[in-house]
């Protein structure tokens, strides 16, 4: 703004009155005043009564007198301030058309009244349109659909991967038998020539399954994003929701699979409370295992099943994220791989984002790493890295729907990591702050964090570097999450710690050390533990008992897919997130299942526990 | 002209972002920022207690998630935008009146308004004006914590447009409503920039009021106003703000032309006529939902988070892509009393209006949980208004509240009752004035320190104004309090006045003032070794009398409440738990006394019994160090039921404010060392007299029998402390008869009472007891032989009542 900022001034109180014995003989008292002055003035004449040793008597004359003489000097004070600016703009001192511009803007961008009309954009529409799907009884058949789909696109990648070896093993032949006769029947320019060649074969197939496979996901894209918008408008056609015979019940029944055990994973989870006096718990899962692994949908068993998770929360407020370690590029991402096994309906493609991050990073990146490069010519040391380079503790951030995860936090890390000792300032922890409070303003309430910093074993990470290193991390995430929650975002509801997979042995150190010395309990306390475990069915009778038929399949079908990828969640936890997914379920929150002037609810509201009783586990 | 519009709606909801501080959010001291949202929270609290007839009174501010300000105020009527109809002259000059009238008392209170504007201008059908959300510019710091900017366009005075502006653009923008009045809206069609610019042409102009209706074409219009309008419109829209006149000169000026008379409006009865606090706290306790009825007028929105990530955070905070910032949305949302008047239908007229010597009826509701309790509308509207009645009496009605607030306080009016409760009244406004809590001293450093470590998950005390208030209470209450010194702890002690009493700053540190020596006699002197010892001494003697057996464990395992007590008894458990808490354990403490805090330190102990048990030391230390949950609503009933159950003298203290007794039948003081060595608390001869007659003790005497046999109280029974062998804690070792008798005594729940000839054998045996596992063991203050001078009635001599039978 070009307008002076507004200085405060300090003005004189002055302040005669006669001494007791004669009448002429005045004291004087000055008393500087801030103006405009923020405080009481009666206590201020408290004060300099005080101070000074006034007569009493005088007091009230000196509250009539300060408070008149501070209201009028306020008064002064404002209008001097703009008698000058109106001045200035009368002698045209002032620039007008910038001033002016700037109300312009920002009653543009900010008021809705004088804002550009802007509808609803497609992508809401489209969130809008399969958030409500998966919440309906249609869920079963988009998760089928999009399964079949993803199963498409692996049977294309595995006939790519298949064609592609048989091709390299004939050329690696040919090779061979060229190599044989050379010398006597082959030149080497023939040898040449036939590499160039097969080079040129193995870049036209792997070109070709490529455009193949592009246009595949981009016809199954396309497909799919129709198809969605029809049923839902027949969806919504449909007056009255029945539950037909296709209803998700019925042709999705608690299927073996889904309560069978996952495949065996050192894990274990706690409950942690943290704060002073108001304690906020939350979840910490320690599990080893590799983060990709965790990242990816689980087609071992039913995967229509697997993608429920993901599906029914990725237009809602409780967003999975995970943070994956990656150095500088982003089109290096370690997650391109998998992010391409299947095609993503509804955000773009991982490259195409990847792609959209460099562009947009190139210049706050260059200009920062300018800025940081000047500082560090001043303190002597010259940094010969590249000028678009994103730096250790960087990160970027993609969002997936074909995962187990919906964000990604991709957090650049270097080599400084592999030594022992890092300090809580170090940027891979400040990056790991950033993340933490990126998620929390973003509704990210569960996430997976790389509790080592690093992806594998290596041979320097003894367990003793292990456990200290998982120390660090903890404590410091411990505080993030603690100082993120201050901010008035989603709460991080669960942490997941996850240690590389190769070593049980750290595995076990840590989790005695979290035991021992963070005060964690296990999140499970046996009994309530073995009720979860035989009333996941039990509780899916409950609540259709409870005439909430969708919701409560929902609703049981992720406390049965909880089981099923083995997250202990405490009973208590477990039921107190099942009202929250109903209510967030649909946007018809007036079936909300427990209504606010239901005993059971305030219930509820006052134990958050209760409900575990009422429903008889 | 009066339409059923009128009453319709109560209250209105508007909502708004805060804005986001940018980049790395650490503030000098190396804290994270205050969110704006908290600043803008604390701010506002000052508005709700605005009261006045031509203001719309603030209901609430919420913080939401991300930011969100919802802010409810009273509304009525239908805001000037809203009026189609054109008004007369003097209609618009009483129109104007009242619009002064309220914005003289804004003045007055150093709230500028500066988004005075036709739709916040609220007049209903008999004429009746109040402005709406007037503390927009106020509560958001003068626009600094928002992203948008205030006011609209057309209202704006010229020195606004150029970043200045104080109290008198206000009288601008008055000004303009009233030309607009006049002669029909300015500036219509236009955008926003064309608009200002002609404002700020109009620094040119002679005189801008006749300039702007020029302009409009309407200068035939503008001559048929009255002449007096006319010029006060004219003293309003003067370019030089020192030219204008105040909101105090235009009311002035305009009574004098106002010929229309308000028709008296009858006050309603019933369920309107209570305070209108008072029917938002129903309302929503009858399931309204402020942000439902927002979201339904589109006023949230809930966009997919997914949909706006940001898509890179570097390093030093700055975040790429992502949210844009919402839009500032004018509309508000109204709300009816529909669902409460369902809900309260059935209330018979008479019950809104409680007699103080009524019978009062008993609600089902009572032997319900507290925390269920607060959330019962019809429980709550029975409470409210009962309470509302009694604290219009206080102090007159002290002993009713104090009855009254023993079955519980209604979370509305609790610092109401606090204060009635500790005794507060007189001018506590003028004594705090005089207060010096300015100037600086040398506990400054350390309260700058504590105060952001100080219930900051409380929103209200997490700000900058919750940071400044708390530091002035705690200087001043030191300033008073010169005997004592500022030990940590004082920070959380005030927290809960402070919390209850946020606008009230007199009245927080009147409670606190009065808290302090009522239950914390002496514990912030400088040396308090003394006092805590005692303090601490007592309350194991406590867990000894109540819980033998986790007493015996902790002894054991040499866990002493040194190690985990003191925070407790030093804050009175406001170190320890989270506010919520806080109140309801207060509200006891408040009613009981000062011997309750013992028994909750039982009360404490006593639910983390089983894990205490299971636990060696270092587990212990490890529990203690952070506190597990503690179900506050069931510590506190068995803290009461033990303090009550408990007699009196046991839990006596020498460091209390209380006058020391005389009389010798109550005395049970010994020498601090003594106590301290002492596991069982002492009895005084009075409580053991009224509990002998009330066949509630069991008298264990462990003389000799030689001279039990002499002369005995009545209904005791001998066990001869030579006989007891100290080692083997099994009851049955002494005896047949008396096993029985002890453990029949335990049962009942009858008070053991050692009697002895001396003390050492009494303190000794009652260890033995207690390792036992017998509760309720305590010793007759100086034995036999006192008892004997001041209550010979009670003996018998056995031998006789034998040879009698």
């Amino acid at each position: 703004m070009t307008a002076e900022t507004i200085r405060n001034a300090t003005k004189i109180f002055k302040y005669f009155y006669p001494t007791c014995t004669n009448e002429d003989i005045l004291f004087k008292l000055e008393v500087p005043v801030e103006i405009p002055y923020d405080g009481s003035t009666r206590e201020l004449v408290q004060r300099v009564i005080n101070m000074f040793h006034i007569p009493v008597y005088l007091e009230e004359e000196l509250n009539e007198k300060l408070a008149h003489f501070v209201s009028e000097e306020t008064k002064d004070f404002h209008n001097k301030r703009d008698e000058k600016l109106l001045n200035q703009l009368k002698n045209s001192e002032l620039n007008v058309e910038g001033i002016v511009k700037n109300w312009e803007k920002l009653f543009k961008e900010n008021v809705v009244e004088f804002a550009e009309q802007k509808g609803t954009s497609d992508e809401e529409v489209f969130a809008a349109a399969y958030h409500k799907l998966v919440h309906s009884p249609a869920l079963d058949t988009i998760l089928q659909v999009e399964n079949s789909y993803a199963k498409t696109v692996m049977n294309m990648l595995k006939s790519r991967d298949e064609d592609i070896q048989k091709l390299t093993k004939s050329q690696t032949e040919e090779m061979e038998e060229k190599m044989r006769l050379l010398n006597t029947g082959t030149t080497e320019e023939e040898i040449n020539a036939l590499a160039a060649k097969h080079f040129e074969e193995q870049s036209l197939a792997t070109g070709r399954w490529d455009s193949q496979l592009d246009a595949l996901k981009h016809t199954q894209r396309a497909t799919h994003r129709s198809w969605l918008m029809t049923t839902l408008e027949q969806y919504q056609g449909e007056t009255e929701l029945s539950t037909p015979s296709n209803s998700p019940l019925a042709t999705f029944p608690m299927e073996p699979t889904l309560l069978a055990a996952p495949k065996p994973r050192l894990e274990e989870s706690f409950t942690i409370h943290l704060g002073s006096q108001l304690k906020q718990t939350h979840n910490i899962r320690l599990v080893a295992a590799d983060m990709l692994d965790l990242c990816a949908v689980n087609h071992d068993d039913n995967g229509a099943a697997a993608r429920l998770q993901p599906a029914l929360a990725l237009y809602s407020g409780e967003l999975a994220g995970a943070v994956v370690l990656a150095d500088s590029s982003p089109p290096r991402s370690p997650l391109v791989r998998l992010a391409a096994s299947s095609t993503e309906h509804h955000f773009d493609d991982i490259n195409t984002q990847l792609r959209r991050i460099v562009d947009a990073l190139r210049h706050p990146v260059e200009r920062r790493n300018l800025e940081r490069a000047q500082q560090e010519r001043g303190s002597g040391s010259n940094s010969s890295r590249s000028r678009r380079a994103l730096r250790t503790g960087d990160v970027y951030i993609t969002t997936h729907s074909n995962l187990d995860v919906h964000v990604v936090f991709h957090l650049v890390v270097d080599d400084s990591l592999k030594s022992g000792d890092i300090t809580s300032r170090h940027p891979a922890i400040l990056g790991l702050r950033n993340i933490l409070k990126a998620a929390c303003c973003n509704d990210v309430t569960s996430i997976y964090i790389p509790l080592l910093l690093r992806d594998e074993i290596t041979e320097e990470m003894t367990a003793a570097w292990c456990v200290r290193r998982g120390e660090l991390v903890l404590k410091c995430v411990k505080g993030f999450v603690l100082e993120a929650a201050g901010g008035g975002g989603a709460e991080l509801r669960t942490l997941h710690a996850v240690l590389p997979a190769a070593a049980p042995a750290v595995f076990t150190a840590v989790q005695y050390e979290l035991r021992t010395l963070h005060a964690v309990l296990p999140a499970a306390a046996p009994a309530v533990f073995t009720a979860v475990q035989v009333s996941v069915c039990a509780l899916c009778t409950v609540l259709l008992c409870a005439q909430y038929t969708v919701r409560a399949v929902h609703a049981a079908r992720r406390a049965a897919r909880r089981r099923a990828r083995g997250v202990h969640c405490r009973a208590v936890a477990d039921t107190y997130s099942l009202p929250r997914s109903w209510s967030s379920a649909s946007p018809e929150e007036e079936r909300s299942p427990l209504r606010p002037s239901d005993a059971r609810y305030k219930y509820y509201r006052a134990e958050n526990c209760i409900i575990v009783d009422e429903l008889k586990l | 002209m009066r339409d059923d519009n009128d009453d319709k709606y109560v209250f209105a909801a508007c909502t708004y972002f805060a804005k986001n501080h940018p980049g790395e959010t650490c503030g000098s001291n190396g804290l994270p920022l205050t969110p704006s949202s908290i600043s803008i929270l604390g701010r506002a609290q000052r508005l709700l207690n605005i009261e006045h007839p031509n203001l719309c009174t603030y209901l609430d501010v919420i913080r939401g998630k991300h930011e969100r300000i919802i802010v409810v105020t009273e509304v009525f009527g239908k805001s000037l935008e809203e009026w189609n109809t054109k008004f007369s002259f003097d209609e618009i000059t009483n129109i104007g009146l009242q619009i002064a009238k309220g914005m003289v008392f804004l003045h007055k209170q150093n709230i500028i308004h500066r988004t005075l504007a036709d739709d916040n201008v609220l007049v209903d059908s008999c004429g009746r004006v109040k402005l709406f959300n007037y503390g927009m510019y106020y509560m958001t710091g003068g626009g600094s914590d928002v992203p948008f900017p205030l006011g609209l366009p057309r209202y704006l005075s010229p020195e606004t447009i150029l970043n200045g502006g104080g109290p008198a653009a206000d009288v601008w923008t008055f000004g303009i409503i009233l030309l607009e009045l006049c002669i029909g809206k300015l500036w219509h069609n236009l955008k926003s920039g064309p608009i200002l610019r002609r404002i700020l042409t109009l620094v040119h102009a002679a005189n801008p009021a006749e300039r702007i209706a020029r302009e409009h074409d309407c200068f035939e219009a503008y001559k048929l106003v009255p002449d007096y309008l006319r010029k006060v419109i004219e003293k309003c829209l003067k370019i030089y703000p020192s030219e204008r006149a105040t909101f105090e000169d235009l009311v002035e000026e305009l009574s004098q032309n106002n010929v229309k008379q308000l028709v008296d409006v009858k006050k309603p009865r019933g369920l309107l006529g209570c305070k209108l606090q008072y029917l938002y706290y129903w309302w929503q306790l009858t399931g309204g939902d402020i942000q439902a009825e927002l979201k339904k007028n589109g006023l949230i929105k809930n966009s997919p988070p997914i949909l706006s990530m940001p898509i890179a955070i570097l390093l030093d905070g700055c975040t790429v892509g992502g949210k844009s910032g919402a839009l500032f949305d004018r509309r508000i949302a109204k709300y009816s009393l529909n669902l409460l008047k369902a809900r309260l239908s059935h209330i018979p007229p008479q019950d809104f209006y409680p007699l103080m010597h009524e019978r009062r009826k008993d609600y089902d509701a009572v032997a319900l949980p507290k925390i269920i309790r607060e959330r019962d509308t019809e429980y709550q509207f029975y409470r409210l208004l009962w309470f509302q009645r009694l604290l219009h009496g206080y102090p007159y009605t002290a002993q009713y509240i104090r009855a009254e607030a023993e079955v519980d306080i209604p979370p509305l009016v609790r610092g109401d009752v606090w204060a009635a409760l500790l005794g507060v009244k007189g001018d506590i406004e003028e004594q705090y004035e005089r207060i010096d809590k300015e100037t600086p001293t040398p506990t400054d450093r350390q309260i700058d320190v504590d105060i952001p470590r100080c219930h900051q998950y409380c929103w209200l005390l997490c700000g900058p104004s919750g940071h400044r208030t708390l530091k002035r209470l705690l200087k001043a209450w030191l300033l008073t309090n010169p005997q004592y010194v500022y030990w940590q702890g004082l920070d959380s002690l005030t927290a809960p006045f402070l919390y209850l009493n946020f606008c009230n700053e007199a009245r927080a540190f009147a409670c606190l003032s009065a808290f302090v020596p009522k239950f914390l006699h002496k514990f912030f002197l400088k040396d308090n070794s003394a006092v805590i010892k005692e303090y601490l001494a007592k309350f194991w003697q406590m867990a000894a009398f109540h819980e033998p057996e986790l007493a015996t464990h902790l002894h054991d395992i040499n866990f002493v409440p040194e190690l985990f007590a003191i925070p407790w008894f030093l804050t009175m458990f406001s170190h320890v738990f989270p506010l919520h808490k806080i109140v309801h354990l207060w509200d006891a403490l408040l009613v009981e006394g000062p011997s309750l805090p013992l028994f909750m330190g039982v009360g404490i102990l006593r639910q983390l019994r089983d894990t205490l048990l299971d636990s060696g030391f270092n587990e212990c230390i490890l529990l203690f160090s952070d506190l597990p949950e503690i179900d506050i609503g069931e510590c506190v009933k068995e803290s009461i039921e033990m303090c009550r159950s408990s007699p009196r003298s046991i839990s006596f203290r020498r460091f209390t404010n209380e006058s020391a007794i005389k009389d010798p039948m109550d005395v049970v003081e010994i020498p601090l060392e003594v106590l301290l060595t002492e596991i069982s608390p002492r009895i005084s001869l009075s409580d053991f007299f009224s509990l002998t007659c009330q066949d509630r003790c069991c008298v264990v005497d462990i003389r000799s029998n030689l001279q039990y046999d002499k002369s005995c109280i009545e209904g005791s029974v001998n066990v001869p402390y030579s006989g007891v062998h100290l080692g083997q804690h099994d009851l049955k070792s002494l005896g047949v008869q008396p096993h029985k008798v002890i453990t029949d005594a335990v049962k009942q729940k009858k008070t053991i009472v050692i009697a002895s000839a001396e003390d050492e054998t009494a303190q000794l045996f009652s260890d033995y007891l207690v390792k036992c596992s017998v509760p309720r063991v305590c010793i007759l203050h100086g034995g036999i032989s006192a008892l004997h001078s001041h209550v010979p009635s009670l003996f018998i001599s056995p031998l006789k009542k034998i040879g009698s039978k």
